[in-house]
């Protein structure tokens, strides 16, 4: 009997067993294959091309990565994709601007099976620590259609010299940016007070946090366009006057290239820009010493903080032939140890336990504006927004109607007429 | 023996254009294929005020840059073939420009034109002279644009004048001369009828690129400001590749491609005209 016993309980233990070795997740389960990647010129893409070897020798699977500038990689990709071309198995995609039109044409792979599949995914994977904004812009219904790489929005940075030099207070509130900028130009003429992007398409990223934080919004509470709400309206004027009467000249061709170069280069004392270009500043000789960084002051009476906080993403295109070998990629590149080794090359990272990880805190103690800049990056994280055009699919030409009455006030139109005639264009696209 | 020829040039060049038309006749929406829709984007183009905007554009870049360089590489034409003094090392220095690759023009005008940090204004600073917007202006853009295209570019009509100058009979100017015919009588009823088949050619070559020109607008402006320099080409590619309204988009460029036959097929019928 006890023999009976004891090979019935190995039995028992050989059939549990059985099933439990089958869904063990296994690196090199996709061993052989080949992917090909698609991306944009960001510093994410410079640095995977160093580190992709690494994902080669751990699963086995070869890559073959493609980098365009951002113009170049959005027709490509769109040709591509419009094709329906089996030759592309990963690419970049900003789902906060594209993502509506991509799942609608059926662009990306479903991921959310893939992570609820324990063989397929690894253990650790943990997708609630990414942040909730970038979670949220690449899920459409129950469809998880990409995974965050890094996260962005603009911060204000100003030259902590400058203002102590001309005896200006730093701006707590966002209605301290007009007269700081006055007293900036009255000081020191040499200097630009304020810079921040012009170019149209380039111009909602950094606008939408002076209309939430003026308490405006982009769509009227039952959600047609609202530019001209009047809070709306405050946030409009405020962008486009601090460009038109402290701006560098030519600013409504500037993007973020641009304003970078005339923060770094130390011609002027105040912008609004995206978090992603902070190593490119830090590069530029002084400016660790003398800049602060911050989320963009609230509101006075308001008290809102809401800027844009969007992340880049990685997605698996529905017509590739190696969606498990894709999705490999997708899980090795997101990984905390891979995000801790990109923080080097100033890529923050989405996840939140990468912000508490010994590396990251390590590499931000070493100079005090590496820290302002990694807590205002936590900050827009919590109180941050994918959106920032008002309600339509068709985003990107909602953000250049929206941008172009930016440039009419700019140009001297009256910011009512500007945002009537901009509400009326963007209501067709809804 | 045509055959292989008319099978490349159906595939290559036929099924393309052919492609085209057929889009700029259907809705096309990301992810699905195209549907019929007959004359639609045609009628939208007649009813967008951005469509006579950026056809508006189209032509007034491409007479400002057209006019420019022909009237300055003939002038600069003739200069080179006249002269014999370092002319391989004039001719080297001429071609330079437009070897250049598009992006390279591009990236050199956003440094040099910026109103910030350019060396243009400062250079204009140091003569004492106003600062120029350039690119920024809404005013000035187009006119910089075609600055743009002509530095670049004129310099080609330079060197097909001056060789078509070369290869004229000297005999009919030994002439003229002995006439006693002045220089702009000897210009104008001697040099510039000889030169008009090869002043034709040339505005053939250059009208199609200038119709087609893109790069350099896109890399500098963007269109912008506002829509101050969103030619046809910009309108079409923003349309297409931005918004993804490829119909539409296919509409805009097959009307510029209709614009560039047009203008050959005159120049053609000029070029007939004016041989000798």
């Amino acid at each position: 009997m006890r023999v009976y016993q004891l090979l019935g309980t190995i039995a028992l233990s050989v059939i549990s067993a059985l099933p439990a070795t089958a869904q063990e997740f296994n690196w090199r389960a996709n061993d052989g294959q080949s992917i090909n990647l698609m991306l944009n010129n960001h510093p994410w893409s410079q640095a995977m091309r160093d580190l992709v070897a690494e994902f080669t020798a751990k699963t086995g699977i070869k890559t073959q990565i493609e980098i365009f500038n951002e113009e170049q990689f959005r027709a490509r990709l769109t040709t591509l994709m419009q094709g329906k071309s089996p030759d592309l198995d990963v690419y970049m995609s900003l789902t906060s601007r594209e993502g509506a039109i991509f799942e609608k044409a059926g662009w990306y792979s479903d991921l959310a099976p893939m992570i609820a599949d324990k063989k397929m995914t690894m253990p650790d994977f943990n997708y609630e620590d990414f942040g909730a904004s970038i979670r949220n812009a690449s899920t459409f219904g129950n469809r998880i259609v990409a995974l965050p790489i890094n996260q962005e929005g603009p911060l204000f940075y100003w030259r902590k010299d400058v203002f102590e030099k001309c005896k200006v207070a730093e701006p707590k509130a966002i209605e301290d940016l007009m007269p700081a900028a006055a007293a900036l130009k009255a000081c020191d003429s040499s200097m630009g007070a304020w810079a921040a992007r012009g170019l149209r398409g380039a111009v909602p990223y950094a606008l939408t946090a002076f209309i939430n934080n003026l308490g405006g919004s982009y769509a009227t509470p039952d959600g047609k366009p609202g530019l001209s709400q009047p809070n709306t309206l405050k946030g409009l004027t405020l962008y486009a006057g601090l460009l038109k009467d402290y701006g560098p000249p030519g600013a409504l061709n500037h993007t973020f290239t641009q304003v970078i170069e005339l923060l770094g280069q130390g011609k002027v004392a105040m912008v609004h820009e995206s978090s992603n270009e902070f190593a490119n500043i830090m590069r530029f000789p002084g400016r660790a010493q003398d800049l602060g960084v911050k989320v963009l002051p609230p509101g006075r009476e308001t008290k809102i903080s809401r800027p844009v906080a969007i992340g880049w993403t990685i997605a698996v295109s529905n017509f590739s032939q190696h969606k498990p070998a894709a999705w490999y990629f997708l899980q090795w590149a997101t990984s905390s140890e891979i995000q801790a080794k990109l923080i080097k090359a100033g890529v923050a990272p989405p996840r939140a336990s990468a912000f508490q990880g010994s590396d990251f805190n390590t590499w931000v103690s070493e100079i005090p504006t590496r820290r302002a800049w990694a807590d205002a990056l936590i900050e827009i994280g919590k109180t941050g927004t994918g959106v920032y055009q008002s309600p339509t699919d068709r985003i990107p030409e909602a953000r250049d109607i929206i941008g172009t009455a930016v440039q009419e006030i700019v140009q001297g139109a009256a910011p009512a007429d500007a945002a009537r005639k901009a509400d009326e264009a963007l209501a067709k696209l809804q | 023996m045509a055959a292989p020829a008319m099978i490349f040039a159906v595939g290559m060049i036929g099924f393309p254009i052919g492609y085209a038309i057929w889009l700029s006749l259907s809705t096309v929406s990301p992810g699905a294929d195209p549907v019929f829709s007959g004359l639609d984007n045609y009628g939208r183009l007649i009813h967008d005020p951005e469509f006579w905007n950026a056809l508006k554009l189209t032509l007034a870049l491409y007479a400002m840059s057209l006019s420019m360089q022909l009237v300055l590489g003939t002038w600069l034409g003739l200069l080179l073939g006249r002269s014999n003094a370092a002319r391989g090392l004039v001719r080297t220095i001429l071609v330079s420009p437009f070897m250049l690759p598009p992006v390279v023009v591009g990236m050199m005008a956003i440094v040099i034109l910026d109103p910030s940090f350019g060396i243009a204004n400062w250079l204009l600073a140091e003569l004492g002279l106003p600062p120029g917007l350039w690119l920024s202006d809404p005013k000035t853009v187009l006119v910089t644009v075609a600055a743009l295209d002509t530095w670049q570019w004129t310099p080609f009509v330079a060197l097909i004048v001056m060789g078509s100058y070369l290869s004229l009979p000297s005999d009919v100017f030994e002439a003229v001369e002995l006439d006693g015919a002045t220089w702009w009588q000897r210009f104008r009823f001697v040099t510039l009828p000889m030169l008009a088949p090869t002043l034709v050619t040339a505005a053939v070559l250059r009208s199609v690129d200038i119709l087609r020109f893109f790069d350099v607008i896109y890399l500098t402006t963007q269109g912008g400001p506002g829509n101050a320099s969103t030619t046809l080409n910009i309108l079409a590619y923003r349309r297409g590749f931005e918004f993804f309204d490829f119909g539409y988009a296919s509409a805009i460029m097959v009307t510029l491609s209709t614009l560039v036959f047009g203008s050959v097929l005159v120049l053609a019928k000029l070029r007939r005209a004016v041989s000798w």
